[in-house]
């Protein structure tokens, strides 16, 4: 474990799926460093030391609910689901197989839909939970050759509003945080460097996001200085998309 | 801890409410606060509990309305201090009526303090945070920037103004690394959301909020100044010409 700092984080179970990649592992990584208790699901391991990995596709019923019902066995508890684990595969739309559309829906959605369930399932009794939605800037503006992607994240959208209004009572808050391109290896690995620099044009703050901008918000969202804040969308985009 | 250079912020309307507890808040973090209000009680009152935090406190009677006025205390300010780091642009007047009773002094009232009072504010504190390369800047705006209620057109109006208005500067102003973001708080229990009801009319718009709020309360503004305090902070750092609304799930769209 990192240094853990005394604050509200420390000793809390979080739950991040996506955990070993990107946002999601710095997310974790931070966590961690608060002092939680931190389990990564992903289908790569995780590279983090001290972050619990448990190999799961979110978008498997039965693997999901195996591995909320471990994490509650040595856990006895959730309070922080963050949903971090997508799929981007570029395709124009009339070469859109459905397979691809199908993948994309059942790993970006359904795993969402999936997740959260799971952990409502043990955060409703205790009276207490956070949840973080990552969505996407592209859930409102679309874009070229992401129409599964955005449709994807738009769905996430109406899941987190939706279960932001179900949960508020029960004192668990759910939101959203919707990154514009943020320098990990997913859009890394379809846009070459040159394009990567183009995208920093058309930013109004001049940069591609980091996965530390994004973690930012989360944990602002994860916190009790969010606690009048629920159904919300961050969008940590540098000013991209004003809406 | 206090850094050793402290940011400057100026709060405007931080005589009571959201501005207060901002302003607390701020003082706790070590911020040096420079806060302006018509009320010289109420500004009197928030001064002497910043400087209970062993902050700093500048305060001025300003009306934001007034740019001679709003100019004049923007130098002071600059004058003593150098510099201004933050802005929290939120002195508020509320004055309900229906549309076809509404007087232009009612208009004219929400309309001046909100969105020229802002103007006035931004455009003094611009110049310098353009030198510097660096700043930022909150807008209270509100959730009724994205629903219209009744018996409020003027307040509606002028806080979709605010929204507006924040979207063009964050736009503007993002090649100076200065961040302009605005707030929509919902039902906060503040002396604003009294203002023009009786008590009986207050205890049943608090009850009707309560009920119908998903999250079953009234905000308090100690909720809304922690929001302020994250966009103000580098934790923000990446976001900019945004809405944050903590608003108990009232509008979420």
């Amino acid at each position: 474990m990192g240094a853990a700092q005394a604050n509200e984080h420390g000793g809390r179970v979080a739950v991040i799926t996506g955990g070993s990649g990107g946002i999601g592992a710095t997310m974790a990584e931070r966590l961690r460093d608060c002092g939680a208790v931190v389990h990564g699901l992903d289908v790569q391991p995780s590279k983090s030391p001290g972050v619990y990995f448990h190999r799961v596709d979110v978008g498997d019923e039965a693997n999901v609910d195996a591995a909320f019902d471990a994490i509650d066995k040595s856990a006895g508890r959730i309070d922080y689901l963050v949903c971090c684990a997508a799929i981007y595969r570029p395709a124009s739309f009339l070469k859109l197989s459905p397979e691809d559309w199908d993948e994309t829906l059942r790993i970006n959605l359904t795993g969402y839909f999936l997740c959260c369930r799971a952990a409502l399932r043990l955060m409703r009794p205790q009276k207490f939970g956070r949840i973080v939605l990552f969505s996407s800037m592209v859930a409102r503006t679309g874009g070229g050759n992401c129409a599964h992607y955005a449709a994807s994240k738009g769905g996430v959208l109406g899941l987190a509003r939706s279960l932001a209004i179900e949960s508020a009572a029960e004192n668990i808050r759910v939101n959203v945080v919707s990154p514009v391109i943020t320098d990990t290896p997913m859009p890394r690995a379809v846009l070459s460097d040159e394009e990567m620099e183009s995208r920093k044009s058309r930013i109004p703050l001049g940069r591609i996001g980091s996965t530390g901008d994004m973690a930012d918000a989360c944990l602002f969202l994860l916190s009790n200085d969010s606690s009048y804040v629920l159904g919300q969308d961050f969008r940590v985009n540098g000013g991209s998309a004003l809406w | 801890m206090v850094a050793s250079d402290p940011r400057v912020t100026v709060v405007t309307g931080g005589g009571s409410g959201i501005g207060r507890a901002t302003a607390i808040r701020l003082a706790r973090r070590g911020d040096v606060l420079c806060l302006c209000d018509v009320s010289a009680t109420g500004l009197k009152e928030t001064a002497a509990l910043v400087e209970s935090e062993r902050g700093r406190v500048l305060t001025g009677i300003v009306d934001v309305r007034n740019q001679g006025q709003v100019r004049a205390w923007i130098a002071e300010i600059l004058e003593r201090f150098d510099k201004i780091d933050c802005l929290f642009s939120n002195a508020g007047v509320n004055a309900r009526s229906t549309v076809a009773e509404m007087t232009l002094a009612q208009w004219s009232l929400l309309i001046d303090t909100h969105v020229t009072g802002t103007f006035n504010f931004c455009q003094a504190v611009l110049r310098s945070m353009v030198e510097r390369r660096t700043g930022a800047i909150v807008i209270t705006s509100s959730d009724f920037a994205v629903v219209g209620v009744p018996n409020a057109a003027n307040y509606c109006a002028a806080k979709t103004a605010l929204y507006s208005l924040t979207k063009s500067l964050a736009l503007e102003f993002a090649p100076y690394a200065i961040r302009v973001n605005a707030i929509g708080p919902g039902p906060i229990d503040t002396p604003l959301l009294r203002a023009g009801r009786t008590p009986e009319e207050y205890e049943n718009a608090r009850r009707a909020f309560e009920s119908r709020l998903p999250i079953k309360r009234l905000g308090q503004p100690e909720e809304v100044a922690a929001v302020v305090d994250f966009l103000l902070s580098e934790r923000a750092g990446f976001m900019t010409g945004q809405l944050v609304q903590p608003n108990g799930g009232q509008v979420i769209w």
